[in-house]
């Protein structure tokens, strides 16, 4: 009996302790730690008095131009109404409410602040300049390679704090800490900025090593970061801010404690916005609840916008545009569905063949031209993507003068590619079709990507770069993995698309110089070093090193004349379409999306410089309207229907 | 290795033969096995028979022939689709014969000039329709499952020549060897094996061939599937060691592979064959479940898996995609199946025998 007793008193004491040990960490928000760092930010700016100076508002240069951006045209459209719920879904669960640091970078992060968030100026969606954000109006002053900024004495965080220069003081520290684990964004301030002057509460300025055209775009379209709310910044900062949402100075904000992890995120638009009667922005955020939910799946997304789960579907392949929501389907024909075509501007996603020409072989320049005669994209385009889509031309299109005017992608052209493997000693065709040369090895690379959604795109362009004799062997990677590859220069060819920010001018030195290529790729004389070394971890993708290049793109880096930029930009890629190491694939000038009827949008449905339609919030929901859409679903009674093609910024 | 037929096993294939369901689906198998094995001549994109300027070219297993060799004015393989129209058009008395469906695997047909699928039509010889880049589904189903068929059939026969020689040796010579064997393999059957290819298939080289990467993965799925087969053999042997057959062999002095090869293994035998195809059956899941979620054969392999994958995704816009590869894995794996039913059941030794 009594060892039975001990048994069941044991027996119940592991049950107690597993339970415990399940109990694991509770969901609620890291309670306040006791931490506080306002020491450690003094010290900073103690320490580092060239980067961080304190001034007085009496020290500000009276001889400034300060602008205020009002007189650009009003975004949105008067007749949007306030109210109501937006269905969207995303890919994927973001794997962290923080903006920067580990994994902070996921497909959902445009919703957490990246659509809504306001810098302190902004671009015009349309016309591309300076409109007041943050910012109530700002001074630009290249003698001093300084832009100068009064920040809005009614801005707010989205906590109800108000934003002074401290913050903007405050995001120099936080980006050059450590703590937050972001080398690229910790480089990018090291690099671009040099001083941070506050003058008073509001006034500040921003100084940059380099006077660069666009350098007012380095100040103006960076955000501050509230201090307030990083109080606690430590060590542990990817865990401990894991899922707190940082405040903002826009108009949609996420209840941190309402996240339904895996499932969706809902966010909610603030009553009183501090900039709600703005010029630019009084007409825009018109939804109260923005309702994301994740679907992962592209076939099941389709079906959750079918059946009015989503009220908006963005359309990313023809397949989908003609096949899955054609538009002689019931609903669209019956106007419940409205698809659209957005013909929008902007650099372009240069999707292409990256050639190595460090490898044996593509180091031949006969041999690239070869392959770029060979590669068959005009069929692509014309029947896998049917005719939609156009031909990339350079690796930098979309730039408004800075993109080079006449410059176009070779076609392909069987009989110019035999000529030109024949010029680098491919002649006679093996048994299998494929060129050999003298000494019996044959013209085959591989073409590496990470994207299994064009896994169709590479089998066309490998049966048909056959014909010209070429064998492409498809290497299909995984995203990790596939990137690492290329990134150590380990490719021969690799697909892939360096999509670019909206900037003023392409980025050359990134992919162009020798710098990026080889660790050392020239001798004092100028002549190439034999002994040289791929430099991996670069963009330079294609191991271009030519001296005369890395003189003309050096120049670029420097220069603050934005004519002789855009003359050098054209050359450089005079250069770099001769050089034959990027096969230019597709672009699409435009955006496609399918909606329900009760998602209203301005005349014109969008803006010239947007990629997604959502992005600006200019759409409201019409909640009559959508009842009503119900209702004559149910009764089979239909409306006009409606597929538009917008073309006005074609 | 001389295996002769016992009377024991002469009885057991004539039981074979009386299971209907399963000797007919032995039957099917074996035909469609030898039509796979001819599948060029079936089902190709170039011709069985060109007859141009009074001379016969057989172009299926040939070196490839430029269109300039039948007077077309371009130097890569001759489209012979296009070519039997022309002789047809000028009249030359130039003829060819296509096979019975004349596409590869490989090649794009679109009838609208639209890479796109399009629904079985037998006037234009796609028995099954198109897929996604509109390639012949049958072709690709067809070369498909002789890659998975040849594929499992290679398969089975390393699993069970590693798994019969170790298992039979740790059951025969027993002791510590055994015991040490059997951990090993505990250990190794806990690795997992999807984890192995994802690696394995991130580190090769990609200069190699299709056949080599295929060669790879059959080595890696052998390296991790051949422990199950050790524990079967190992009891069996045990059992058989025991008997009196084995004792008087030894006695009259034959060596331990002699005794293992000649008088144990044949009698182990039943069991082997018992399990043979549902190894097949699960080679087939596998490689088709890798290519499925994309670590299998490299684009533009023709495979099962991929092909349902396609489906898969367009389940509604064409359906004829996911039914043609469903419907052949259904029909593969049931006929194996009911082949392995079968010889399970003629192998049952508890047939003749009743406990009263």
């Amino acid at each position: 009996m009594d060892i039975q007793y001990k048994l069941r008193l044991l027996a119940i004491m592991i049950v107690g302790l597993v339970l415990v040990a399940c109990g694991g960490e509770s969901d609620q928000p890291v309670s306040d730690s006791g931490i506080d760092i306002t020491q450690e930010v003094l010290d900073f700016y103690a320490a580092n008095p060239e980067l961080i100076t304190f001034a007085t508002i009496d020290d500000l240069p009276d001889d400034l131009f300060w602008e205020e951006g009002l007189n650009q045209p009003e975004i949105g459209s008067p007749e949007a109404t306030k109210g109501g719920t937006y269905y969207e879904l995303l890919d994927d669960f973001p794997p962290t409410l923080r903006t920067v640091g580990p994994d902070s970078n996921s497909s959902a992060r445009s919703w957490i602040q990246g659509y809504y968030g306001l810098t302190y100026a902004m671009p015009h969606p349309d016309t591309n300049e300076f409109i007041p954000g943050i910012a109530e109006s700002w001074a630009i002053d290249p003698g001093r390679k300084s832009v100068f900024v009064k920040i809005n004495p009614e801005a707010r965080w989205s906590d109800g704090e108000p934003i002074t220069a401290d913050d903007a003081l405050f995001a120099v520290f936080f980006y050059y800490s450590d703590y937050i684990q972001a080398p690229f964004s910790t480089n990018y301030y090291k690099t671009e900025y040099t001083n941070v002057t506050k003058y008073d509460d509001y006034t500040f300025s921003m100084s940059v090593p380099k006077v660069k055209p666009d350098m007012a775009s380095r100040v103006l379209q960076v955000a501050p970061v509230p201090q307030h709310f990083y109080k606690e910044l430590g060590e542990d900062y990817p865990e401990r801010y894991q899922w707190r949402y940082e405040p903002h100075a826009g108009a949609y904000t996420i209840n941190a404690d309402e996240i339904n992890m895996g499932v969706n995120i809902v966010l909610e638009r603030l009553e009183d916005w501090w900039a709600k009667d703005n010029k630019y922005y009084q007409y825009r955020f018109n939804t109260d609840r923005i309702v994301l939910n994740v679907v992962r799946d592209q076939a099941k997304r389709l079906e959750a916008f079918r059946r009015g789960d989503s009220d908006i579907l963005r359309i990313a392949t023809a397949e989908i545009w003609y096949d899955s929501l054609p538009n002689d389907d019931p609903d669209v024909t019956g106007g419940y569905i409205h698809k659209q075509t957005f013909y929008n501007q902007g650099p372009r996603s240069n999707w292409g063949l990256w050639i190595n020409s460090s490898r044996p072989f593509l180091d031949n320049q006969d041999v690239r031209l070869g392959i770029q005669y060979a590669a068959n994209w005009d069929l692509v385009i014309s029947n896998y993507f049917r005719g939609d889509p156009e031909r990339l031309k350079t690796q930098n299109d979309g730039y408004p003068e800075f993109s080079h005017p006449t410059l176009t992608a070779r076609p392909f052209d069987i009989d110019l590619a035999l000529e030109h493997f024949a010029k680098a000693g491919f002649v006679d065709r093996g048994p299998d079709s494929i060129l050999v040369n003298a000494d019996g090895q044959r013209l085959a690379f591989t073409l590496s990507t990470i994207y299994d959604r064009f896994t169709d795109v590479f089998t066309i362009l490998k049966e048909e770069a056959i014909k010209a004799g070429l064998e492409l062997r498809i290497e299909m990677m995984d995203g990790a993995s596939g990137f690492r590859k290329a990134l150590e220069k380990q490719h021969e060819i690799f697909f892939v698309s360096f999509s670019p920010a909206m900037e003023m001018y392409p980025r050359m030195w990134e992919y162009f110089h020798s710098a990026n290529a080889y660790d050392q790729a020239f001798m004092e004389d100028g002549s190439v070093n034999p002994e040289r070394k791929a430099k991996p971890q670069t963009n330079n993708l294609q191991s271009i090193a030519i001296l005369e290049l890395d003189a003309m793109v050096d120049e670029y880096q420097d220069s603050d004349d934005k004519e002789r930029m855009i003359e050098l930009a054209h050359r450089i890629m005079e250069m770099h379409h001769d050089y034959a190491s990027f096969s230019p694939g597709w672009v699409q000038p435009y955006y496609r999306s399918a909606h329900w009827r009760w998602v209203r949008w301005p005349e014109g449905y969008n803006y010239k410089y947007t990629t997604d339609p959502h992005e600006l919030f200019v759409h409201w929901i019409d909640v009559d309207m959508k009842q009503d859409t119900e209702v004559a679903q149910r009764e089979g009674r239909s409306f006009e229907p409606s597929i538009k093609i917008y073309d006005q910024y074609r | 290795m001389q295996l002769r037929l016992n009377p024991q096993t002469i009885k057991k294939l004539r039981r074979f033969r009386k299971i209907k369901r399963g000797y007919y689906s032995f039957i099917i198998l074996c035909v469609f096995l030898l039509l796979c094995l001819f599948a060029e001549l079936l089902i190709n994109n170039k011709a069985l028979i060109v007859s141009y300027a009074g001379e016969l070219h057989f172009p299926t297993y040939t070196a490839f022939h430029p269109g300039t060799d039948f007077g077309l004015d371009y130097p890569y393989e001759t489209n012979y689709k296009e070519l039997k129209q022309h002789f047809a058009d000028t009249e030359s008395g130039n003829w060819v014969l296509l096979p019975l469906v004349p596409y590869s695997p490989f090649e794009n047909d679109a009838s609208s000039g639209i890479f796109r699928p399009e629904a079985p039509n037998a006037g234009t010889r796609h028995f099954l329709g198109t897929d996604t880049t509109s390639r012949d589904i049958l072709a690709r189903l067809f070369y498909g499952t002789r890659i998975a068929l040849i594929f499992s059939l290679g398969f089975m026969a390393s699993v069970y020549l590693i798994g019969v020689m170790v298992g039979c040796a740790m059951g025969y010579f027993g002791g510590l060897f055994d015991i040490i064997s059997q951990r090993l393999v505990e250990i190794w059957s806990n690795i997992p094996f999807l984890y192995m290819v994802i690696i394995v298939f991130s580190v090769i080289p990609d200069t190699f061939t299709v056949p080599t990467r295929i060669l790879i993965l059959l080595t890696v799925m052998v390296l991790f599937s051949w422990t199950s087969m050790t524990y079967y053999m190992r009891t069996e042997t045990y059992k058989e060691k025991v008997r009196d057959y084995v004792a008087a062999a030894r006695i009259i002095g034959a060596s331990n592979v002699r005794i293992v090869f000649k008088h144990i293994l044949p009698n182990v035998l039943a069991t082997l064959v018992t399990f043979m195809p549902f190894t097949i059956v699960s080679a087939i899941s596998a490689i088709t479940a890798l290519d499925f979620l994309g670590f299998g054969l490299p684009p533009p392999t023709p495979s099962l898996g991929e092909l349902l994958k396609q489906g898969t995704q367009t389940l509604r816009t064409a359906p004829w995609i996911v039914m043609s590869a469903f419907g052949t894995l259904v029909v593969l794996l049931t006929l194996v199946t009911f082949i392995g039913e079968a010889i399970r059941e003629s192998f049952d030794p508890k047939k003749f025998t009743v406990y009263k």
